[in-house]
C-alpha cells in the first residue's frame, strides 16, 4: 500500500479527495474542476494500479425534437383541433392550424374515431369523451426525457407513434462512465496520503538540501515512453567504409577520379576499340553539355593511338582501324570503376603497388527493385614482377573469403576487353549460395606497354551491391540509396 | 554478348556423342565462355561472353570447339574449297561507300529446318554483333541456281536502277527501298551522305541485292528446296569480311556442304575467297610461364593447345602456333596463353596468395570528409546517400532560383534523371518531400559528390564534394543552422566571416554567406516558404550547404603556412 501511495502522480493525488464508490465521471469532473483529459489520465493510471474500474454504459435517451419542444407548450395539433371542434363544426379552411399540421391532426383524430368527415368536420361522441382525457402521446411527452430501456407497453405504443411523425422526438446515445472502487481502492481512500512527496528534483532543492528526509514520488517504470531517434550514419556508407578499411589492411592505397570522364580514360586507355558496342548510346550515357574534354600530353596519346591502330611495339596486331582523337575527347558520366584505374596508371604508379577505389558509376537502366541508375563499384589493381594468373586467382580467393565471407570459390573463363587472361569469380556464401562476385584479369600488354608499365598488372572489380544488400538485410536494391526515413531511423547498432 | 539458341539433340548429332545440360555446365561451357541463360525442352539459350569469336555463335561452331572435349579429335579442323568459275567484278564506285566483298558457293547441301534456323541465327549474330549492326559487315545468302555468273559489285545512283526487294512484289528504286522497305528504313543511316548505293547485279543485269540493306525477292530466298547456296559478305574492312565468310562457310561445311571458291576481281588485285589457310603466331615459353605461373612441359602444352584446336608446328625458343582462319580474336600471344589456361581448367590451378608487402592508405581528402560526416550524428542528424543524377526542375526551379548551367545527359532514360547535381541541398529537400508523413523533427545531411562546369579543366567539369544539412521542425530557425555550421568550422580551427546574402532559396534577411579570407564557403539560412511550398512541406526548414573541397584547400594552405 505504501508503494502505491508513493507512486501516485500529482493528478491522481488531486482527484483522490473527490473519489467515492459509484461516482459518475461527469460528477467527478465538475467537483474537481480539472480538465477532462487530466481526470481521465489519472483514472486510467489508477485503473492500471487496480484501484478502481471505469465502467462505460451506453444509454439511449429519448428527448424532444424541434417540433416536440413547441408542442410541449402549445399542445399537439390534434388536441388543438379537437378543442376548436368542441364549439362548432368547421370546414377545412376554417381550421386554425398551420397547413403542415392540418392533415396530421385530422388523420390522428380519425384514427381515434374522434371526428366524422362530411362537408364539414364534426366532433363525435367518442371525441367529446376525449376532450377531458390526456392522449397517450401527450402523457409520453410530459415524461421526457426517458431511457428507452425503461418504457412500459403503453409508452412503447406512444413512442412508436411519435417516432413516425417528424421531429417530435429524438433518440440520443449517451455514454455514462461510472467509477467503482475495488477493495484495494476503498482501502486506499481510508489511508492517510502523504502529499509532501518530491515530484521533481530541482536545483533549488539540491542547493537548500530540502530533499533530505523526504520521499520521491515513485514512477511506473514499466510504462511505455515516446520514441526518440538517434542521428546516425547511412548504413550503406558504413558498409563501404568497412570494406575500405579491409582493403587498407590488405595493403591497398585508395585512388579517386572524376564523375565525368573523357572516353579516353573510360575506354581508349583500356584498349576498347572506338566502334565497340559497349561505347554506343544504348550501353552508356553521353553528355549534351559539356560535350568534349581535353587529352593528356601527345606522347601518351600517340602511344595509345598506335596500340589501337596496329599494336605498335606492344607485340599486338592492334584493332586495325583509324583511331580518332575527337572520339576519345568526348565526355561521359563514368561507366565503370576501371576508368579510375586507367587514370591512375596514366598518372603513374609505384612498383610494386596495390590500389583500390570505390567509385560511383552510371548505366542507362530503368530504376527498379533490382536495377540502379547509378551505383558504386569496387575496383583495384596490383602490380609486381611476381604477378601471374596463379597469384591472381589466389588474390581473388582471399577477397572472397575476407570480404564476402565465402566458403568456397569457383572460377569461370570470361571476356573483358581490357584483360587477358580474364576470369569471373563465383563464391559460395553460407546463406546466399553461389553468388557471382566479380571479374578480374591481367591488363592486356596493349594497355600497360604504352604507359611504360613493365610489370604485369592484375586488375579486379567486385560487385559489392549484392553483398551490401545481404549484410543490410534488404531485398530492394534502391534501399542502398534509401529515400525512406523510417527505415533509416530504425535502431541498428551492429 | 550474343545469346544463341542451341538444340541439345542437334549438338549431340554434330559432336557424335550424347550431350546433356549437366555435362555442358560441369566444364565444357567454360571452354567457349558460355553461360546457360534458360532452357525450353531441348532448346538451350546460351550467353556467349566472347564478343570477338563469331565462330562460336552457332550449334555448328559450338560443336566444333567442344568436340575435342568429348572426342579424340584434336587440332585445326581442315576445310577445303574447290575452285569454281564464279567471278565477281568489283567496280571502283563502291570504294567510297562499302569497298569490300567476299563470297563463296556451297553445293550439295540438304537444307533442313534445323540448318535453316541456325543459318539465319548465325547470319543475324554475325551482322549484328561482329558486323556492328551491319555497319562493318553485312551478309547475303542466295539460291545459287537463280544467279547467272559473273556478278558485278558496284554503286549506283539512288534512282538509276529498280528491283523487287525481299518480301515485296513491286519494283522499287534504291531510294524507294530506303524509304519504304522495313530494313531500308532501319539501315538507311548506313548509306546516309553517299550519292551512290552499293548493289550486286548478275550477268543479265538482274539485281541480286542491295548490301547491306536487303536481297532481291527473286534470288535472295533460301528455303528447304534450295540445293546450292551463294554467300556474300560486304563491308568496310576486308579482314572482317574474310572472317565472317569463313565462319559461315565452315558452319555449312560442318553440315555436309561442299565449299567452292569465288574469284573477286578488285581491278589492281584478284583474290580468291574463302581462304582457309591457318593463321600463325609465335608464343614464347618464357611468356607462357610468366603469365600462367605454371610450369608446363612441351608435351603438356601441345596437348592443351591441340585440344583447343590449335596446331603446334615448331618449338624451339618459342612455340609456332597455327589457329583457324575464322578466328580474329588473337591480337597478341596473351590471347593464346589464355586459351592454354582455359584448356588446363581454371579450377585445376593451384592458387598462390601473392606475398607482396605494401602500405595501405586511405585518400587524405576522403578521410577529411569522413571526419566531418562523423560529427553530425552527434547533433541528432541522420546521414543520407542520394543519387547524383537529378533534373533542372529540382536543382533550380523548385529551389526558387534561376536556371544555371550544369552537366546534362544527352540520352537520359527518364527526364527525372537528366542532369548531374551541382549542389546537394535539393536532394535533401526532395528527401523531406518523400518523408512528409514521418515523425518530425527531421534532421538530415549528406556529404556527397556534385559536378560543376569548368571549361579549363581536363574533363570540362570539376567533381566536388559538398555537405548539406537540413532541419525540418516547428521551430527550425537560422540560429539552429548557424550553431551546427559554427561547431564544424570552429572544430576545424577556422575563423570565418558571415555576411547577409540574397539567395532566393532562403528567406531574405535570414540568409548568410560564410567565407574564410574572402573564399566563399557556405550558405546558411531559413528556407524560403515558396521553396517549402514547391516541395509541399508544411514545416519550416533551416539548412546550410558547404563546399568541402574549398574547405579542405583552406585547411591544407593553413597547414603549410604554419
Amino acid at each position: 500500500m505504501q508503494n502505491i501511495i508513493q507512486s501516485l502522480h500529482p493528478l491522481e493525488r488531486k482527484i483522490i479527495p473527490f473519489l467515492k464508490n459509484n461516482i459518475l465521471f461527469q460528477d467527478l469532473l465538475e467537483q474537481t474542476k480539472m480538465q477532462e483529459v487530466e481526470v481521465m489520465r489519472a483514472l486510467q493510471w489508477m485503473e492500471n494500479k487496480e484501484l478502481l474500474k471505469i465502467k462505460t454504459e451506453i444509454t439511449e435517451i429519448i428527448t424532444f425534437g424541434n417540433l416536440g419542444k413547441k408542442y410541449a407548450i402549445a399542445g399537439l395539433p390534434e388536441r388543438r383541433l379537437l378543442e376548436q371542434l368542441k364549439k362548432k363544426k368547421l370546414t377545412l379552411e376554417e381550421i386554425k392550424l398551420e397547413d403542415s399540421e392540418k392533415n396530421i391532426a385530422i388523420g390522428e383524430l380519425k384514427k381515434k374515431a374522434a371526428i366524422s368527415m362530411g362537408k364539414e368536420i364534426e366532433i363525435t361522441e367518442q371525441g367529446k369523451k376525449l376532450l377531458d382525457k390526456e392522449f397517450l402521446e401527450e402523457k409520453f411527452l410530459k415524461g421526457l426525457p426517458k431511457d428507452q430501456k425503461t418504457l412500459t407497453e403503453e409508452e412503447k405504443l406512444a413512442f412508436e407513434n411519435l417516432k413516425k411523425r417528424k421531429e417530435i422526438i429524438q433518440v440520443t446515445i449517451e455514454k455514462t462512465k461510472t467509477i467503482t472502487l475495488t477493495e484495494l481502492g476503498k482501502k486506499l481512500l481510508k489511508e492517510k496520503i502523504d502529499f509532501d512527496l518530491i515530484e521533481t528534483l530541482t536545483p533549488d532543492l539540491l542547493k537548500t538540501g530540502k530533499w533530505q528526509g523526504k520521499n520521491f514520488r515513485k514512477y511506473d517504470v514499466k510504462i511505455n515512453v515516446p520514441k526518440i531517434y538517434g542521428g546516425k550514419r547511412q548504413p550503406y556508407m558504413e558498409f563501404l567504409n568497412k570494406i575500405k578499411l579491409q582493403l587498407v589492411q590488405l595493403g591497398f592505397k585508395e585512388m579517386n577520379g572524376p564523375l565525368i570522364e573523357t572516353e579516353f580514360y573510360n575506354f581508349d586507355v583500356l584498349f576498347q576499340p572506338q566502334d565497340h558496342p559497349a561505347r554506343t548510346w544504348t550501353d552508356t550515357y553521353h553528355l549534351k553539355h559539356p560535350t568534349h574534354g581535353k587529352l593528356p600530353n601527345d606522347l601518351v596519346v600517340n602511344r595509345i593511338k598506335n596500340a589501337h591502330q596496329d599494336g605498335a611495339r606492344t607485340g599486338s596486331t592492334g584493332w586495325g582501324y583509324k583511331w580518332d582523337a575527337k572520339i576519345a575527347m568526348q565526355l561521359m558520366p563514368r561507366a565503370h570503376g576501371t576508368a579510375v584505374s586507367a587514370r591512375q596508371m596514366v598518372k603513374g604508379i609505384e612498383n610494386p603497388s596495390k590500389y583500390f577505389t570505390i567509385s560511383r558509376v552510371y548505366r542507362p537502366d530503368v530504376l527498379d527493385a533490382t536495377h540502379l541508375i547509378e551505383f558504386n563499384q569496387l575496383d583495384g589493381f596490383i602490380t609486381d614482377k611476381s604477378i601471374s594468373f596463379r597469384t591472381l586467382l589466389g588474390m581473388l580467393k582471399l577477397f572472397a573469403i575476407e570480404i564476402a565471407g565465402a566458403e568456397e570459390v569457383k572460377f569461370f573463363a570470361d571476356y573483358y576487353p581490357f584483360t587477358e587472361p580474364s576470369v569471373q569469380i563465383s563464391a559460395k556464401h553460407p546463406q546466399l549460395g553461389w553468388v557471382e562476385l566479380g571479374g578480374a584479369g591481367i591488363f592486356r600488354p596493349e594497355i600497360t606497354q604504352p604507359l611504360n608499365i613493365e610489370t604485369p598488372v592484375m586488375a579486379w572489380g567486385l560487385g559489392i551491391d549484392r553483398l551490401a544488400m545481404f549484410k543490410l538485410g534488404i531485398k530492394d536494391i534502391r534501399y542502398l540509396f534509401s529515400q525512406d526515413l523510417k527505415w533509416l531511423r530504425e535502431p541498428r547498432i551492429i | 554478348m550474343p545469346t544463341i539458341d542451341i538444340s541439345l539433340k542437334d549438338l549431340s548429332k554434330l559432336i557424335g556423342k550424347e550431350i546433356t545440360r549437366e555435362n555442358l555446365e560441369a566444364e565444357a561451357l567454360l571452354w567457349v565462355k558460355g553461360e546457360i541463360d534458360g532452357q525450353e525442352g531441348d532448346l538451350l539459350k546460351i550467353d556467349c561472353k566472347e564478343s570477338n569469336r563469331p565462330d562460336l555463335w552457332s550449334t555448328e561452331g559450338m560443336a566444333r570447339a567442344l568436340s575435342p572435349f568429348y572426342t579424340k579429335e584434336r587440332g585445326i579442323r581442315k576445310y577445303t574449297a574447290e575452285a569454281s568459275d564464279l567471278y565477281i567484278h568489283v567496280d571502283r564506285t563502291v570504294d567510297e561507300v562499302r569497298p569490300f566483298i567476299t563470297a563463296a558457293v556451297i553445293t550439295d547441301i540438304s537444307i533442313t529446318e534445323e540448318l535453316l534456323k541456325q543459318l539465319i541465327q548465325l547470319q543475324e549474330k554475325v551482322s549484328m554483333t561482329f558486323g556492328r549492326k551491319r555497319k562493318t559487315v553485312g551478309l547475303g545468302i542466295y539460291d545459287y541456281d537463280k544467279i547467272t555468273a559473273p556478278l558485278t559489285y558496284k554503286a549506283c545512283k539512288p534512282t538509276e536502277i529498280k528491283f523487287v526487294p525481299l518480301g515485296f512484289t513491286k519494283e522499287m528504286t534504291l531510294k524507294e527501298v530506303l524509304e519504304k522497305h522495313p530494313k531500308g528504313i532501319e539501315y538507311a543511316h548506313l548509306l546516309k551522305g553517299h550519292d551512290r548505293y552499293p548493289i550486286i547485279i548478275d550477268k543479265n543485269n538482274v539485281v541480286a541485292s542491295m548490301p547491306p540493306i536487303t536481297n532481291s525477292e527473286t534470288t535472295g530466298k533460301v528455303t528447304e528446296k534450295t540445293k546450292n547456296i551463294f554467300l556474300e559478305i560486304t563491308g568496310t574492312n576486308l579482314e572482317d569480311c574474310k572472317v565472317a565468310l569463313n565462319v559461315m562457310a565452315c558452319a555449312l561445311a560442318d553440315r555436309g556442304g561442299k565449299i567452292h571458291s569465288v574469284t573477286i576481281d578488285y581491278g589492281k588485285q584478284k583474290i580468291i575467297t574463302p581462304d582457309f589457310t591457318p593463321k600463325k603466331i609465335k608464343v614464347k615459353f618464357e611468356d607462357i610461364e610468366r603469365i600462367t605461373g605454371l610450369k608446363l612441359s612441351l608435351k603438356e602444352l601441345k596437348e592443351l593447345l591441340e585440344r583447343f584446336r590449335y596446331d603446334v608446328k615448331k618449338a624451339k625458343d618459342c612455340l609456332d602456333v597455327e589457329y583457324p582462319s575464322f578466328r580474329q580474336d588473337i591480337l597478341h600471344p596473351v590471347d593464346v596463353i589464355e586459351d592454354i589456361l582455359i584448356s588446363y581448367g581454371f579450377n585445376n590451378i593451384e592458387t598462390i596468395i601473392p606475398n607482396l608487402a605494401t602500405r595501405g592508405e586511405l585518400s587524405d581528402f576522403e578521410q577529411f570528409c569522413e571526419s566531418i560526416r562523423n560529427v553530425l550524428p552527434g547533433f541528432g542528424a541522420q546521414e543520407l546517400l542520394n543519387f547524383t543524377l537529378s533534373n533542372k526542375e529540382i536543382l533550380f526551379e523548385k529551389m526558387n532560383i534561376k536556371e544555371q548551367d550544369c552537366v546534362e545527359i544527352a540520352n537520359p532514360v527518364s527526364s527525372k534523371w537528366s542532369c548531374i547535381r551541382s549542389w546537394v541541398l535539393p536532394s535533401l529537400m526532395e528527401f523531406l518531400e518523400n518523408n512528409k508523413t514521418q515523425e518530425y523533427p527531421q534532421q538530415i545531411y549528406e556529404l556527397g559528390e556534385c559536378v560543376i562546369l569548368d571549361e579549363k579543366a581536363e574533363t570540362g567539369t570539376q567533381t566536388i564534394k559538398r555537405l548539406a544539412w537540413a532541419h525540418a521542425e516547428k521551430e527550425a530557425n537560422f540560429t539552429k543552422a548557424k550553431q551546427v555550421l559554427d561547431y564544424i568550422l570552429k572544430g576545424l580551427g577556422l575563423d570565418y566571416e558571415m555576411k547577409e546574402e540574397e539567395h532566393d532559396s532562403f528567406i531574405s534577411g535570414r540568409c548568410a554567406r560564410v567565407s574564410v579570407n574572402g573564399v566563399k564557403l557556405a550558405y546558411v539560412g531559413e528556407i524560403h516558404p515558396q521553396v517549402l511550398k514547391n516541395f509541399s512541406l508544411e514545416f519550416p526548414v533551416c539548412a546550410f550547404e558547404l563546399n568541402v573541397n574549398e574547405l579542405y584547400k583552406i585547411l591544407k594552405g593553413k597547414e603549410k603556412s604554419s
